[in-house]
Parts: C-alpha cells; structure tokens; sequence
C-alpha cells in the first residue's frame, strides 16, 4: 500500500529526486521545496520544447487546458511488482540533485547519478540539477552534456525561473517518451503482468485467455499513459475498450484497475462538475471487482487486498465531508477491518494512518486518536529508534484528543482555563457554576490518559528523548498518583531522574511534576512593619487607615473573601517578604525539592530559593521570601521548582482547580488531603503593590527583650530603644497606646521621640516608659473601682494581658502637590511584655486602739489645736518613737490608734514594707496648709522574709477635725462657713456615702510601699483592706468628741490660768501631789462644735483598784467644791473651767474621769453618739487621768 | 452472554462517570483498556448519530476488528456505550432501557450532582445482573 493516495493519483507522473553526492538537509529541503511548486506543468507552456516526431496517440490531447503532473519522490522508491499494474507507480524520471560548493568534482557526481540511475530502470528523463556552481563549474559542465544542467547562482526569482523552464522540459521530454511508449505499446503488445498472476504454466485453454487478457490489460496501461500525458479523453476510451476485454475475460482485477483509471478520467475532464454519484457507483463496484479478483490459492503470497483497501481510502478521500461523515465512516471502518487480513506490517501500518488522517479531516478527532495509537502501537512493534520517534511524534498528536497534552502545547488554548478559574475562585456554588465545574474536568479518561502517557513515556525513551519522556513522567505521576501503585511510582521516579540525567542542566519543563504546591498563605506584614495609609491632610494621619484596627475579624472584611481585587498588600521596595505555601508530596518516595522559590513574572522581585525535603505522603508548609527590587505592581502565579532536575513552574490556580475537583468528586484524589493536610480555604492572590523604600523602626526593650516581670504594684522604668533600619528617615512619629491594662503605663516620653525626629537610618532613640504592674489574677471589680475609670473594670478582670504602644511614624512627604502619592506610613506595635507576679499578699487589717491615761500636771497635756500644732517640731525630734507616744490633744490622754496589717510573703524574694503618711489639712483654710499638704511622715521599715507573714502597724493620727460640726457630714469639707443650715440638712441616708468619701480621703493618704532587692519597688494597693478595717470606727479616727476634758493642777504661787505653754517633756510628773494635803485642781472642759453647750458635769476618783474613792461609805479621798451636777455652759469653741480641791488620805495612784450630760443636745451631737432617740441623754465621758500621790499613810 | 462486553456511561461533558466490564471472558487489563480506547472513538460517531434519529437506541454504531459498539443515548445526552462481540439488538436494548431507569433512579438522588462518577455500588450490582440476564 502506498500513502496519501487519492483517485488523482493515477495521472502522476512520479519523479525519484536523489541527492547526489553530499547535500547538506536544509538545502536539499529547499531544493525540494522549489521542486514541488512545479508539481503541475500545464501543456500550453511546455508546448515550445515539445517536438512531434511522429503522430500522437494522444489525439484528443487538450494543449490549452490540460497539464502534466509531477509527484516528486524524495529519495525515491524501489520498484514496485504492482507497477506494470499501475503505470503511475513506476518512477518516470529521476531529478538528481547536486550542491556543487560541497561536491566540486563534476565528473564524480556525473558518475554518482549515473550510478543511482542505474536503479529506475523505468525513468524515462534522467536530469541532474547542480545547484551553486562556480565558473569552472559552468565552463566545465557546458561540456558534460545534457543529463547535468548547471543553475548559476542568481537571486530566488531567476532561479525559480530557471527551474521552471527546467521542469517544463523535463515534461516536454516525458511526453514525446509517453508517446513513443503508447506507439510502440499499440503496435507491438506488451506483456503485462502483475504478481497475482498465476506464477505455474499455462494450460492451452488459460494461453488463448491470457492473450484475451493481454489485450485488454494493455489498453488499461495505454489509457494510464494517456491519463500521466494529461489526455482525459484518450485515457477514458482506451480505458472502456479495457473495460470491455477484461469483463469478457473475466480479468476482475484489471478491470477494477480500469474502471479507477476511468473514474480519474472523469475527475480530470469534469473538474468543476464531477457527479458525485456516479464516482461513488463506479468506485463501489471497484471495491468490489478488487475483493471479486481475491483468489484463495496464493492467497498467503499476495493478495488483491491492499488495492481493495488504496480504493476504499481513495474513496473515503473523495467523500471526505462533514455532511458525508457517515459514509466515510462506514467506508474506514470497513478499511479497519481489512487490517488484520493484511501481511504486511507496513501495510497495516499505511492503512492506519490514513484512516486516523481521514478521520482527522472529518473532525472526528477521538477516532483520529484511537488510530493514531494504533499506528504507534506498531511502531512501537518495531522496537528501533526511529520507529519510537515517530510513535512518539504519532502520540503526541493524540494528546489533545485524549486530554493528555503538555502545557507547552497548550498554551495557546488555554484560555478555557481562565474562564475556569474565575467560576473557581467562587466560594458559593451555583447549579449552573457546578456544571462549568464538571466541565472543567471534561473527559477525564484517566484510563485511557495513563495508557497513553504510559506509552509516551515509553517511546521517549526509546526514542532518546529526554525531555519527552520526562514531560510524560510527570504528567502521569502528577496526574494519576492514587491509580498508580506504589511501586509504579518508585519506577516514574526514576524515570525522571533518568531522563534528567541526560539533559542538560537548568532544562525547564512546562509540565510540572511533583510536589503539588498551593498558596498558604500571605503572611500581611509583621505588625513591626504594618504600612498605614498616610491622610496627609490631617495631624494624625494614622487616623481612618483601615488595617490599624486592634480587631483581628472586622464584619466588613467577610462580606466578598473570594473578591480578590479588595485585598491589596503593599511590599516596599528592599524590605524581605514572606509568602507561606503548603508543599503535598502525595507519592510513596522521599521527594527532593532541590529548590523552589516564588516566580515572579512582573520582573520586580528577587526571590529567594530554598530546598525541601518531603518524606512520603507527607505535607509541608514552608515559607518563601524575597525582596521587591523596584516599584510596580507584582504578580505571583506559582512556584518555580527544580525537582527530579528539571525547572518546571507550578502554577496556584492549577492546584486550586484541582482542589475544586477532588471536592466536587470529579478528580480522583485531593493529593493534599490525602497527605493528611487539612482543608483550606481557598486562598486567592491579593494584589500586591510594591512602593518605594519607607522607614523602618526596629524596637527593643534595652536590657533584653524578655518578659519584664513586676510583682504587683510595681512601679519600674524600662528604656524602649527605636532604631530606623531602613533607608529613609523617620520625620513624623507618635505614640499611642492599645491593648489592655493601658493605664499601667503610668509616662512614656514622647518628647523624647519628637525631639529625636527626624531619624535618620541607622540613628537610634531611647525613650523610657515608666510601668506600674497590675493586680495579679482576677481582681473583684469593686475593689479596683477607686482606681480605674469605670470603663476599664471589666477588662482587667476578663484577661490579664500587657498593653502595647502603637508607634505611628512615616518619612518624608515626597511631592505634596500629588496626594495619591503620598508614600504611606507605618505602625509600629511594641507590646510590652510584661508578665505581673504575685507580690505580697494581704491577709487582713484591723484597727487597734488603746488608751494609756494622761497624769494630771500643772500643764495641762498638749491641748492645742491642730492649726497652730508646729508638726515640724515633732518630725524633727530624735526619738522617733516618741511620736507615736503623744497625747491626743483633744482627748488629753494617750489615744493611740494603730491600723495593723497583716501582710504574708508567698514570693521567694524578700519585701521590705515602709509605710508614709501623707498629711493633709482638710478643714483648714489656713493660708500655710499647703506646707502640711507635703509633709509626709516615715515610719521604719518592716522587713518581709520569703515565706513568712508580718504585720504592718499603720498609725492612725494626725487624722482628727479640729471641730465636730455638720460639714463633715456633708460632702464639702472644705466649706464649714454655712454649716449651721447645712447640718440641719443632714439626713441620716447620706451617712453611708459621707463616710466613704472621708474613708477614701484618710486611706488615699497612706501610702504603704514595698520594696524587694536593689531594684524592685512598688506600693501596696491595700486601700479596700483599710476601708473595711476602718468602716466601724472611722467617725472615732476622724472625728472629735464633741467636748474635750482636762485636769491640772492649780499651782499655789502663781494662780493663773490657761496657760497654754508648749509642754517639752509631758511624759514625766512634774508637780507631784503629796498626801494629806489640800490639792487644789481644776477641770477644763472644752467645746469642740460650733454651737453652745449646755451641760451638767460630774467628776469621779478612783483608786487603783476602781472603787470610787469619793463617795462611799470610806472615802479616801475629801473633797471641797462642787464635784457632781456642775452646770455648765460652754460656748462654742471655748474652754471653761470649773475649779476644786482634793484631799488625798492615802498615797497611791488615783484616777479622775470628768463625764458630762448634755442638755438639748442638737442633731450632730447626736450623730456623733450614735443615738436615734431624741429623748436619750448625750453622755460625753472624758478619759481617765492619772494622779500619783505621794507621802506616808 | 456475551464472551467480551464493556459498558461505560459517559456524561454529556463526555466524562465516563460509570464503567464496567461485563463480559464473561477472563479480564485482562489492555483488553480492558482496549475496550475504553474503542468506546472513546465512537464517542465521535454517536455525537453525529444522536441527532439524526428520535430512538434513543443507535444500535451497532460503530466496529474495531470483532468489537461492537451499540449506543443509547438519552434525553439528557448521557451516553450508554456497550462494546460486545455478540449480536443480540433486542437483548442489548432491553438492557439499555433496563439501565436507563436505574439511571434515572440514581438521578433523582439529590445527593447527585448529575455528571459525576456514580459510584452507588447497588447500581453497579445492578447493572451487572442485567448484563447477566441480557447479553
């Protein structure tokens, strides 16, 4: 069987065209090339080199419209048996073709052509062409004769010329030679045999038959003569005249023969108007005179099938039509069908290529395919290299039908693709969205696909092709790793590995292999870098920028996740970013990444390669950097990755699809599922922006970075150390603060930062921010509420969490005229680490309070009032003890009151615990208390070891009002000047409040610090421990009895009186009392409110062991004056004094108590005694003194 | 029964989202996927055939050597491919039509996306007993 046959074939004349001597490939192409524009020669224009020797026979010749033509063979053909059969078959003339510059010596290529002449015995023109001769060559070969004709070297044009001038002598030459032929043939008689003749002898009776045959098989070759000379209508009556003899003679094969050359004719004569019908009713019965010629005896030798199959295809070649598909349908099936009975390989091997050609121009391209693999099936057969480079060429045009192909051939129709994606990157899906979906995954034949990969693979390597078989490879172990066997993948890995061993190195492959690669994530920038909008309209030009939110989900980025163009990132020229991928190494093997880095296709970014090493079935995320070298937009499609030694690029999207695909069902596995990753939101790539080079703070906390750890209540400095790494300088900068527990950040220096701007690169700044640790673990948020602003409460309970400064800081404006173009700035969030211990634990307070009595001397005890108390003197006094041993000035005993707290140390360090009081003059408006408000008073410090629990003693003096009145039940203490109408607003309701707020003023004065080791120091937040320590008792801290008594001595000598001198030593008794002696005394009762006090006084004795020694039935003490029922009025703010004598019968110590009944007590007395009934008598009693009476009983 | 027989559903996206072998010859893989290289070439004919006829039963449409193709295609374009070695039109089509109701039981599943693989094992059981009874 020959290819490419078709009904014209007939009425070529076949030329062999040889190479002669060394022609170089590319040259002999051209040469060929220029050889075929002249495949058909029309008569009119060979009519000049035509002579006519003797009359025609080709009478009906048609000079002005007819034509030769040419069918050039390359390299020629070996005599077919077949060609006495078919006259076109026969190799008419041969063209050798000779490149003079690479074979100088004519007379050898002279020799050379000769030579392979010698093998066309049936060519009738033997020309040779010598291409590029130099002059020798043209004088020279003017002498060698007609055979070599010399094309001097010229330009395109003139040589085409020259060629065609050739040609159509050539076709002169072969006509008269047709000619001369046909006359010879007609007069003489040929013998025409074909090998399906019966090679025994003929019987008598077959002889007479066989010269019947003779004739008719003659004119058959007349009429292919006539049709090769280009004479239709010649060919057409020799052809019906062999039509007759052959039918009577039964000659079946030849007749069939006959009829094909007739059809030829008709095509020939009738071009335009060709019946098809008739074409289709002739060939038919061709077909079927060629399978009638089948003669079962040599049918093992030689069999007519091949010219019955060349008829079918012939005619499944003129029918070729869409809307004729069904016929060539049916016609190239039957042809399949007669492969199997056909001997020859190569046969089968033509027949198989021209169904799958004839299928292709039907458009049926899936039969195309399917006999385009059986052609390399047989291919395949031949197990010779070249044989497996044309499977594989073979193969490689099935993959578009098989859905197979690389992505280097697909690269033109991938738009598809596109499409795709976008419906992909939807996160809901719609019915009709699912169904472009399932288109996506079209024809997903994977058995088919892996057989054919398979063999790909197969005849690549084979074939010697590397970079094939290695495309094939990762294809399949891409595609089909869950149908593939372990083992089956082991062998695909080597096979990559062993086709890239022999490619060369840096060999890029458009079909990616493994691992699968899909975008993690884009990291945004660290919050060291964030980058913020710059409004440079406004002073705080962070304000407004949308990432700077501490909320990590905002409602308003949810609402379109898959809208890509809303994301944008911003990378800044110079600065590393990171993108995170997540690597799937499906497949049973280690897998070597040798590198993989971001392709970046926008040109501004260098990307960083790194290795991996993925053990089987296993997935990794890894993170990928690089540095944006210039401004612009930057687009990240995939990954380039050099695996199994190929660079190939891995797109995203591809994965993405395929991840679609798996979840829909339509591809058979998730490789990263199957990896144990977990799902993944489909991430999309944001649009990323890369601009110019912005300042860059680097911030640590000087002396580590490590937590800074506090015990509560700690107040410590710490250095913040801002330095600018980048290549601008810093021109604007604020700091602000966020998160949590904000106000434990008690100053940070800003005007440190704002002095330091601008900061140029590489400067540094150190800005101190002083912290006060919180209260460790959940706090009752009452407790802290004398604290914190309410707002805050919740917070502080909920979480324990340290706050962060917000750095909001930019470089310089570039060109203000363009505000797009304002570079944008930058935050930097420092969060403090601070980690609160547990510090000293408070166990309980309580107040203690004692009285130790006064002794009674001829000074009264230090009864002054506390505005014209010099306090400064006792501070200044060397026994600090002694302080605490005063007398109440307006008790005029000693009163001491101590608050005890009880503190316990669970830390392992050691606290040392100094309490200060803070003095202030609440009441006075006396111009110099501003000097008290900063007097403080140091107590020594108690010493807290790890482990143990102490007890703090808090002196609470200093506290007393000068003057019980109402205004201290009213909120304003500052203002007693309208107290009188104030007090009788007082209402009982109020109590509670006033008393808070003069608990919380008392308690905001003590100030109880702690420190532990050189640099640890802090206060003790114990102010809700005072309070309810101080809640029963307060009004006795705070707040005078409303009268006040004093005893002392009358001195004999000088009788005056009230002298209120200022008692140095009052702690020793002066004035002694002897016994049995008159001891005159008096009593000073002072009133403390604002109003007059109407009284009636009584003075008590007792001796040491309680009995009144007044009265009684013994008295051991007389008396003189009134002692009881002393009626008394005191006016407000006086003292008045009441005088009289004892006479001491025995020596020993005596107690007096002067008490007092108040008459029409008003409501603040009341207040202050806690009485509710308004008929109780007001009973003020005065503390004890002391009188020690000496003498002999 | 039919010595060789492979029955294929093929979506109207042209994807084979059922195959099964059903013949009684011993299975061997290339002839398994023989089978399938077959039925995917005739896939070009029947989309020809499909609109050239109102039966949904195309009968015999297409031939590699031995091997038969027979079609049936329904509304919907889903394509019911047999290749068999056997010529039993009437068995084939009760097969067909038998098929084609399972079919449209698996396509009332709202749990089905139409056009992807089935892989409900009591349709395959099915499928197969037919094949049994029919061919």
């Amino acid at each position: 069987m020959e290819p490419d046959v078709s009904m014209e074939t007939s009425s070529m004349i076949r030329i062999a065209v040889l190479p002669i001597g060394t022609v170089p490939p590319t040259l002999l192409r051209d040469y060929h090339s220029m050889l075929l524009r002249h495949h058909t020669i029309p008569l009119s224009a060979i009519s000049s080199f035509y002579t006519e020797h003797q009359k025609s026979p080709f009478t009906n010749q048609p000079w002005d419209s007819g034509s030769l033509r040419f069918k050039f063979v390359l390299g020629g053909a070996p005599p077919s048996p077949w060609e006495d059969f078919q006259s076109n078959r026969k190799i008419l003339a041969v063209i050798g073709i000779c490149h003079c510059p690479s074979s100088p010596d004519l007379d050898s290529v002279i020799e050379q052509f000769n030579a392979a002449c010698k093998g066309y015995n049936s060519a009738l023109v033997k020309r040779c062409f010598a291409f590029s001769p130099c002059d020798s060559h043209l004088e020279e070969g003017g002498k060698k004769g007609d055979n070599l004709i010399m094309f001097p070297p010229a330009d395109q044009q003139t040589q085409e010329f020259h060629l065609q001038t050739m040609m159509q002598d050539i076709a002169a030459s072969l006509l008269m030679e047709f000619e001369k032929w046909v006359l010879r043939a007609e007069s003489a008689g040929t013998i025409l045999k074909t090998p399906l003749d019966s090679q025994a002898s003929l019987s008598s009776e077959e002889v007479i038959k066989a010269k019947k045959r003779r004739l008719a098989r003659a004119q058959k070759t007349i009429g292919d003569y006539c049709l090769l000379a280009g004479s239709p209508v010649d060919a057409n009556a020799h052809y019906s005249t062999a039509l007759e003899l052959a039918r009577l003679t039964a000659d079946y094969f030849w007749y069939a023969g006959a009829l094909e050359g007739s059809v030829c004719a008709l095509l020939i004569r009738a071009e335009d108007a060709v019946l098809e019908e008739e074409v289709k009713f002739r060939y038919n019965s061709v077909i079927l005179h060629y399978r009638k010629s089948f003669i079962p005896d040599n049918a093992q030798r030689v069999s007519p099938l091949s010219f019955e199959l060349e008829a079918t295809l012939k005619l499944a070649r003129f029918l070729c039509r869409r809307e004729l598909a069904k016929d060539v349908v049916e016609l190239l099936t039957s042809a399949a069908d007669g492969a199997k009975s056909l001997i020859d390989a190569s046969d089968r091997l033509i027949l198989y290529i021209e169904i799958a050609r004839l299928f292709g121009t039907l458009d049926y391209q899936r039969k195309a395919a399917f006999f385009s693999r059986q052609v390399a099936q047989l291919y395949l057969q031949q197990e010779n290299r070249s044989a497996a480079i044309c499977a594989m060429q073979v193969l490689a045009m099935t993959t578009k039908a098989y859905r197979v192909q690389g992505r280097a051939s697909i690269s033109k129709s991938s738009l598809s693709y596109e499409t795709g994606s976008s419906l992909v990157d939807g996160g809901k899906m719609h019915h009709q969205s699912v169904q472009s979906v399932v288109s996506l995954f079209e024809s997903q034949w994977s058995t088919l696909q892996m057989v054919v990969l398979r063999e790909i693979l197969l005849s690549a390597v084979r074939a010697g092709d590397p970079l094939a078989a290695w495309s094939a490879a990762a294809r399949l172990l891409r595609s089909y790793y869950p149908l593939i066997t372990p083992v089956g993948q082991n062998g695909l890995a080597s096979a990559l590995a062993n086709s890239a061993e022999r490619l060369p190195s840096g060999t890029r492959c458009a079909d990616s292999a493994l691992p699968f690669v899909r975008l993690y994530s884009f990291p945004l920038h660290p919050s060291q870098m964030d980058i913020v909008k710059r409004n440079p309209g406004r002073e705080d030009w962070w304000a407004g920028s949308a990432p700077s939110g501490p909320f990590i989900y905002t409602p308003f980025s949810k609402g379109e996740p898959n809208d890509s163009s809303k994301q944008e990132l911003i990378w800044v020229v110079g600065e590393p970013v990171q993108v995170l991928v997540e690597l799937a190494n499906p497949c049973g093997f280690d897998l070597r990444v040798d590198s993989i880095y971001l392709s970046v296709h926008s040109g501004n970014f260098d990307a960083f390669p790194i290795s991996v090493e993925l053990p089987p079935n296993s997935s990794k995320v890894i993170t990928l950097s690089g540095i944006p070298t210039s401004v612009g937009p930057v687009t990240i499609p995939g990954c380039t990755v050099h695996c199994f030694g190929v660079i190939t690029e891995h797109i995203f999207r591809d994965v993405d699809n395929l991840l679609l695909g798996a979840a829909q069902g339509l591809v058979l596995s998730d490789p990263f599922r199957c990896c144990g990753s977990a799902k993944l939101k489909n991430v999309s790539v944001p649009n990323i922006s890369v601009v110019p080079p912005l300042p860059l703070l680097v911030s640590n906390v000087v002396g580590g970075d490590g937590a800074i750890i506090l015990y509560e209540g700690e107040i410590r400095d710490v250095w913040i150390s801002l330095a600018n790494a980048g290549t601008v300088p810093v021109e604007q900068a604020h700091i602000s603060l966020s998160g949590k527990n904000q106000d434990s950040i008690i100053s940070i220096a800003s005007e440190t930062l704002k002095s330091a701007l601008p900061l140029k690169p590489g400067a540094e700044v150190i800005i101190p921010v002083t912290l006060k640790a919180w209260q460790h673990g959940p706090v009752d948020p009452e407790t802290v509420a004398g604290k914190i602003a309410s707002g805050s409460i919740g917070r502080h309970v909920k979480d324990v969490s340290s706050p962060s400064l917000l750095i909001h800081y930019a470089g310089p404006l570039a060109n203000s005229e363009d505000q797009s173009a304002v570079p944008p700035g930058r935050r930097l969030v420092l969060p403090l680490q601070i980690c609160v211990l547990q510090g000293l634990s408070f166990v309980k307070a309580r107040l203690l309070s004692m009285e130790i009595p006064a002794h009674v001397s001829e000074n009264l005890p230090r009864a002054v009032h506390v505005e014209t108390t010099s306090c400064k003197g006792l501070v200044g006094s060397g026994n600090r003890m002694d302080k605490l041993m005063k007398i109440d000035p307006f008790r005029g005993s000693w009163g001491l009151r101590f608050l005890e707290l009880e503190l316990s140390n669970p830390t392992d360090v050691v606290f040392e615990i100094s309490v200060t009081v803070k003095l202030e003059n609440s009441g006075n408006e006396d111009s110099h208390s501003a000097d008290h408000d900063a007097t403080e008073y140091g107590y020594p410090k108690t010493r807290i070891d790890r482990d143990y629990s102490a007890r703090v003693l808090i002196p609470l003096e200093h506290f007393k009002l000068p003057i019980l009145d109402g205004s201290f039940f009213v909120k304003d203490m500052q203002s007693n000047g309208t107290s009188g109408s104030r007090s009788s607003s007082f209402s009982e309701k109020n109590t509670k409040a006033e008393l808070n707020a003069s608990i919380r003023n008392l308690i905001s004065r003590i100030k109880v610090r702690w420190q532990s080791g050189r640099n640890s120091s802090g206060e003790l937040n114990i102010k809700d421990a005072v309070q309810a320590a101080l809640q029963s008792s307060v009004m006795d801290v705070l707040l005078p009895d409303p009268l006040t008594f004093g005893f002392r001595l009358v001195k004999k000598g000088s009788e005056q009186d009230a002298e209120l001198d200022l008692p140095n030593d009052s702690s020793g008794p002066k004035g002694s009392v002897l016994a049995h002696d008159m001891t005159p005394m008096e009593v000073l009762v002072r009133n403390n409110t604002k109003e007059m006090i109407k009284m009636s006084l009584s003075i008590t004795c007792r001796d040491v062991a309680g009995e009144n020694c007044i009265e009684g039935t013994k008295p051991t003490v007389l008396w003189s004056g009134v002692l009881n029922e002393i009626t008394m009025e005191v006016p407000p703010l006086q003292e008045s004094k009441h005088c009289f004598s004892l006479y001491f019968l025995v020596p020993g110590e005596y107690t007096l108590v002067a008490a007092a009944v108040i008459d029409d007590a008003n409501n603040i007395l009341r207040a202050r005694a806690r009485t509710d009934s308004p008929d109780e008598p007001i009973f003020c009693r005065g503390p004890p003194f002391h009188v020690r009476v000496s003498g002999t009983a | 029964m039919a010595t060789t027989a492979c029955f294929i559903i093929v979506s109207r996206n042209e994807i084979p989202i059922y195959e099964a072998e059903v013949g009684s010859a011993a299975k061997r893989e290339d002839a398994a996927q023989l089978h399938q290289f077959i039925l995917h070439a005739a896939l070009d004919i029947v989309q020809d055939l499909a609109w050239t006829t109102s039966a949904m039963f195309l009968k015999a449409i297409d031939r590699f050597n031995d091997l038969v193709v027979s079609v049936y295609v329904t509304a919907g374009h889903t394509r019911f491919m047999l290749l068999h070695d056997s010529r039993n039109d009437d068995g084939i089509k009760s097969f067909f039509q038998e098929v084609h109701e399972l079919y449209i039981k698996i396509l009332l599943n709202p749990l089905y996306l139409p056009g992807s693989r089935i892989t409900s094992s009591h349709f395959d059981t099915k499928v197969r007993a037919l094949a049994r009874k029919y061919l």
